[in-house]
């Protein structure tokens, strides 16, 4: 059992390192928010916009997650090839339509990919005791995990309700589109909120409740993968300064 | 409970409060932002944040008994948006509003509903940060989104003058009263019934 939990990536084998430390992996997020969904530096930077637009992918294929790898990295590709060779040859309605696709895809899946590689990958311990040697407050750290372990279930909530609503008929498509609102929203909030209290139950048992200090059983700390990517990002930054002086 | 002292610290269950409504705060935002590639859906997306964004802020406020709670939850909506790419001129500005809205909240004595619904309208202005590039450094702005075409550039300039910030916040604000207003009827009608508020 465990042996095929492990192959398929959803047991990590007790006290490994994953391959990154989650710092390294925030600093990644940072990049992908300011260089690729930001496009920040504009023409300047874009060799390194096109190394920041790969990197992710790359990524997937360490944690061998090959089918969403693929799937995004096909996505991309055809929105590119359509932003090269149909984009000029378009004009009105479909190039308005072209845009809001073009932009999407080759700003928000980078991204995408990116945060689909980190929350894979990392433990909300690990997450943690990253943040704890960052010195970060606990305010702010606790509310955070907390979050990133609740979007899949407000999404799994959502997804339900989207169904059952939809056998009554209500939907946007569906006649009662009025009371999407009151019919959608209300019922994911309302189950929400109780997950979160069991959860905060559970979560104090564990003595998160305590003012003492905690302690955390994940080692972090920095291998040679992180460094490389560290040396990637200094390297973009300071053309990025450079060329910000220069002008 | 008189006698109680109140304790003003946060423990670990308010923490995991905020925890679990900025998430479901943050899944209608994001729902909402993808409705903002539509130039002016863009305009209009901090006030339809606080009309929708008031259900569950309403919900959110009926667990706040202590200060800093609010201006946490501002503050990470701060850094969500810095992370979806709006620059970090969102964290500052979230910052502000939260404080604000803590404040309007703690003159209630933080179980006023008035208050409740003020803060409900104070509250989602941090979303105004997000324009706050468009304003500040409107060339940059708009030299780094060449790519969406020079249609949607016109269109989104010809709805931005300068004064339109002010307009843009009385416009938030306004319908955050409203969202707090069906925040407080949906309140009433479901969540109380249901024991969760």
């Amino acid at each position: 059992m465990q042996n095929i939990l492990r192959k398929r990536g959803l047991l990590k084998v007790e006290g490994q390192k994953s391959f990154l430390d989650p710092r390294t992996k925030l600093l990644l997020i940072f990049i992908e928010a300011v260089i690729v969904l930001a496009t920040a530096g504009g023409e300047r930077l874009v060799v390194f916009k096109a190394i920041f637009t790969v990197l992710p992918f790359l990524l997937l294929v360490t944690i061998r997650k090959y089918k969403t790898c693929l799937i995004a990295g096909g996505i991309l590709l055809t929105v590119m090839c359509l932003e090269y060779f149909v984009f000029q040859n378009v004009k009105g309605m479909a190039e308005a339509m072209l845009v809001i696709v073009i932009t999407i895809v080759t700003r928000f899946l980078p991204a995408y990919v990116t945060g689909v590689f980190v929350i894979q990958t990392t433990k909300v311990s690990e997450f943690k005791a990253a943040m704890e040697k960052m010195h970060i407050p606990d305010e702010i750290t606790i509310p955070m995990c907390v979050m990133f372990r609740f979007f899949p279930t407000v999404k799994e909530e959502n997804e339900s309700i989207r169904a059952a609503m939809k056998m009554r008929g209500i939907g946007f498509g569906g006649k009662k589109a009025s009371k999407v609102v009151e019919y959608r929203l209300v019922p994911m909030i309302a189950c929400s909120a109780k997950i979160g209290e069991e959860l905060s139950a559970a979560a104090l048992t564990r003595g998160l409740g305590k003012s003492r200090k905690r302690t955390n059983i994940c080692k972090i700390g920095f291998g040679i993968c992180d460094y490389l990517i560290f040396v990637l990002a200094a390297i973009t930054m300071i053309y990025w300064i450079l060329g910000v002086i220069m002008r | 409970m008189e006698k109680k002292e109140r304790n003003e610290r946060l423990n670990g269950r308010d923490l995991i409060n905020i925890g679990v409504y900025s998430a479901i705060y943050f899944v209608i935002v994001m729902a909402l932002a993808m409705t903002g590639l539509i130039p002016i859906l863009l305009i209009l997306l901090s006030s339809t944040i606080a009309i929708l964004g008031g259900i569950p802020f309403m919900l959110f406020l009926t667990k706040v008994k202590k200060p800093g709670m609010i201006f946490i939850m501002s503050t990470i909506m701060g850094i969500l948006m810095f992370v979806t790419g709006m620059t970090w001129m969102p964290i500052p500005f979230a910052m502000l509003t939260g404080v604000l809205a803590e404040i309007t909240y703690k003159a209630g004595d933080y179980k006023s509903l008035k208050a409740a619904v003020m803060t409900c309208a104070v509250f989602p202005l941090w979303a105004i940060g997000n324009y706050l590039p468009l304003f500040l450094q409107r060339e940059q702005y708009f030299a780094d989104r060449t790519s969406y075409g020079q249609d949607y550039t016109d269109a989104v300039m010809r709805f931005t003058p300068n004064w339109m910030f002010i307009v843009l916040v009385v416009m938030t604000f306004v319908c955050g009263i409203i969202g707090g207003m069906i925040g407080k009827k949906l309140l009433a009608k479901h969540f109380k019934k249901a024991g969760i508020a």
